[in-house]
């Protein structure tokens, strides 16, 4: 899943989200979609149901790393982009499932490093168990999520 | 006045629990309870489904185990269909069993026990977490991820994804497996023995300081539950029913898994919707028993590979004589049992027939009843179906590893609590030593209760009408 670096940055893409909770899947699906159109050498792309720990060993590998989300609280369709930071009081009480910022905080943590990091969402209307289809609003961020993401794969690395 | 302390949600288990403990008159505990206090009902809505659809539907009752609901329904579509699945198959799946095994224990060892066991119980509880792990020994923090993410690796390379693979199927696994794959996994092992060894061994130096501890956490005379080979060994995948007694008599043996419900019987409870197995002989509850690691090494002869047959042998000597009786040393057991894993997954790997190309048998359903048994991390795993005709299912009965130890955890924590609560004094310590008595367990509450639910952490104190009194909050 790791990409070989070469002389640009090495840049980790993160989808997740339940397959079978409606837009709750477009993460993996756009995921699944830049790895099916292609990303530059050094781009790698996974997919998930859920955060789990281990991928703190993926996330320090890396440079840049882009997480690939659904939200809940906007207008049905909006793409949004922000940056993140570690944030070790986004603690879950269980294990086996964990937010992105609780991640950068265990590589701060424990490896003295984070990389630059993004989350691209796209607003959801529909998360019904039993769903695995996008409603048509979220079906329509698709393309400027993957457009979102293929601006900041290009962007310069962090000085 | 009668007091009842509620402790909602438990944390740092799989799942969602509330304990509840009443206090009599001069704060001592007159009673413990484990509930679950939710309900998902998969035996239920299942009925109506193509039996083939079970190994995906019921892999859903879980985020984190969902490999062992995988191959416990598969077992039972097996036997559905009536085939006996090609040896290389039935490696395989082995193996991606193991690989479940590492990563679950590596997940209870290390991020939700950890903290208790590095930090202590009475550790301020904003410290007393997995960042706090990290500050105090971090090469064991990314000891612990290494190790789940070879787990978790490992899952992928056979099953295509990590939470819920679908390359196993009825009468064997879907696609046999390329040298390249084998190759990536088997290079991987010696690093996580090197780490499970490593570890084993830091614990081992840590067990003397917890003798109080392991006095009274389920420290308590129950039979033990498991799946050994014909020959008594260590068994994750098939074998046969074992049930010893606290006194280490072997009461049953050598018992075909099909005929489990002579053995087991299973009472419920107004307070919780987690059933209650017992051993129907001694009916119920005397009938209490506990599965999982413990039960498991406490059962076996051997287990069969080298270096875990070294720590069998000093995971023996945790007591003088006889089982070992404390539900502390869960926590050892499932160190054992990661050594043990991994040595296993490198000799099925190098096992001549692994890259075999016959790795499925194929039939239609041959009979209307199947029933698949395996090990999961947390213990023994029971999937019971009935079809018609048509291959559709009529009936369901699942018996989930942390539902045979709902006694036994009910039981410990009552035995805690009377230890370590006191109900005119309440100290958050206290109440982390009742918690963490269940995560000796590592209980998987989604499995076992079906729950589903939020997680802010209260406690409260009632008075005997239920008014409440006092109350801690946490995160």
């Amino acid at each position: 899943m790791t990409g070989s670096r070469t002389a640009g940055t090495k840049v980790l893409i993160i989808g997740y989200g339940s397959p079978i909770r409606g837009d709750d899947a477009i993460g993996p699906l756009v995921a699944d979609r830049l790895e099916r159109e292609g990303v530059p050498y050094g781009v790698a792309v996974i997919s998930r149901h859920i955060l789990t720990a281990e991928l703190v060993a993926d996330l320090v590998e890396h440079d840049r790393v882009i997480f690939l989300d659904a939200a809940v609280d906007g207008p049905p369709g909006e793409v949004r982009c922000r940056q993140l930071a570690p944030d070790a009081s986004a603690m879950s009480t269980m294990a086996h499932f964990l937010d992105p910022r609780e991640l950068l905080a265990w590589c701060e943590t424990l490896y003295g490093q984070v990389p630059e990091t993004f989350l691209v969402s796209a607003c959801g209307t529909s998360f019904d168990y039993a769903n695995y289809s996008l409603t048509p609003d979220a079906e329509a961020a698709m393309e400027p999520m993957i457009e979102r993401v293929r601006q900041l794969i290009a962007q310069p690395a962090p000085i | 006045m009668s007091r009842t302390l509620t402790i909602e949600p438990v944390t740092r288990i799989e799942g969602h629990a509330r304990i509840t403990l009443q206090l009599g008159d001069t704060g001592e505990v007159e009673d413990a309870k484990f509930h679950l206090t939710q309900f998902r009902g998969f035996e239920k809505f299942c009925e109506g489904r193509p039996y083939r659809e079970m190994p995906a539907l019921t892999a859903r009752t879980c985020g984190i185990c969902p490999v062992s609901h995988v191959i416990a329904s598969n077992k039972a579509c097996d036997h559905l269909l009536s085939v006996s699945i090609p040896p290389t198959g039935e490696k395989l799946r082995r193996i991606i069993n193991l690989a479940q095994l590492t990563q679950s224990h590596a997940l209870s060892f290390f991020h939700l026990s950890s903290p208790d066991l590095l930090l202590g119980w009475d550790a301020d509880p904003a410290t007393r977490n997995i960042f706090g792990v990290m500050r105090q020994d971090p090469a064991l923090a990314k000891d612990g991820i290494r190790l789940r993410q070879i787990g978790q690796t490992i899952i992928e390379t056979l099953g295509g994804k990590k939470i819920h693979p679908t390359w196993v199927v009825p009468g064997g696994v879907s696609e046999a497996l390329t040298q390249e794959k084998r190759d990536a996994m088997l290079a991987m092992l010696p690093e996580g023995l090197d780490i499970a060894k490593r570890t084993y061994a830091f614990f081992k130096t840590l067990v003397p300081k917890f003798k109080d501890e392991a006095s009274h956490f389920g420290n308590q005379p129950t039979m033990f539950l498991s799946l050994v080979t014909p020959k008594g060994n260590l068994e994750h995948y098939d074998g046969l029913l074992r049930i010893k007694d606290a006194q280490g008599r072997i009461l049953e043996d050598m018992v075909p898994p099909h005929e489990y419900e002579r053995l087991i019987g299973e009472a419920v409870e107004d307070f919780s919707y987690m059933k209650f197995p017992y051993y129907k002989p001694l009916g119920y509850p005397k009938g209490i028993y506990r599965v999982g690691p413990l039960a498991r090494l406490n059962n076996v002869d051997a287990c069969g590979t080298p270096y875990a047959d070294v720590a069998l042998a000093e995971f023996h000597m945790l007591q003088e004589s006889g089982p070992i009786a404390s539900s502390f040393h869960y926590h050892y057991a499932r160190l054992v049992e990661i050594i043990y894993a991994l040595e296993m997954m490198e000799r099925l790997l190098k096992d001549p027939t692994i890259l075999d190309a016959r790795v499925r048998a194929r039939a239609r359903s041959n009979r209307y009843e199947g029933i698949g048994v395996s090990e999961a991390p947390r213990g023994i795993l029971m999937h019971h179906y009935r079809i018609d005709d048509d291959g559709l299912v009529t009936w369901v009965n699942l018996i989930i590893a942390t539902g045979h130890n709902n006694l036994a955890m009910n039981q410990s924590i009552r035995q805690v609590a009377d230890a370590y609560v006191d109900g005119n004094n309440l100290q958050e310590g206290m109440l982390n030593r009742v918690e963490a008595v269940i995560r000796c367990f590592d209980p998987c509450l989604s499995c076992a209760s079906h729950a589903f639910g939020e997680m802010p952490l209260a406690i409260e104190l009632k008075d005997a009408s239920g008014r409440v009194v006092d109350t801690l909050r946490r995160g």
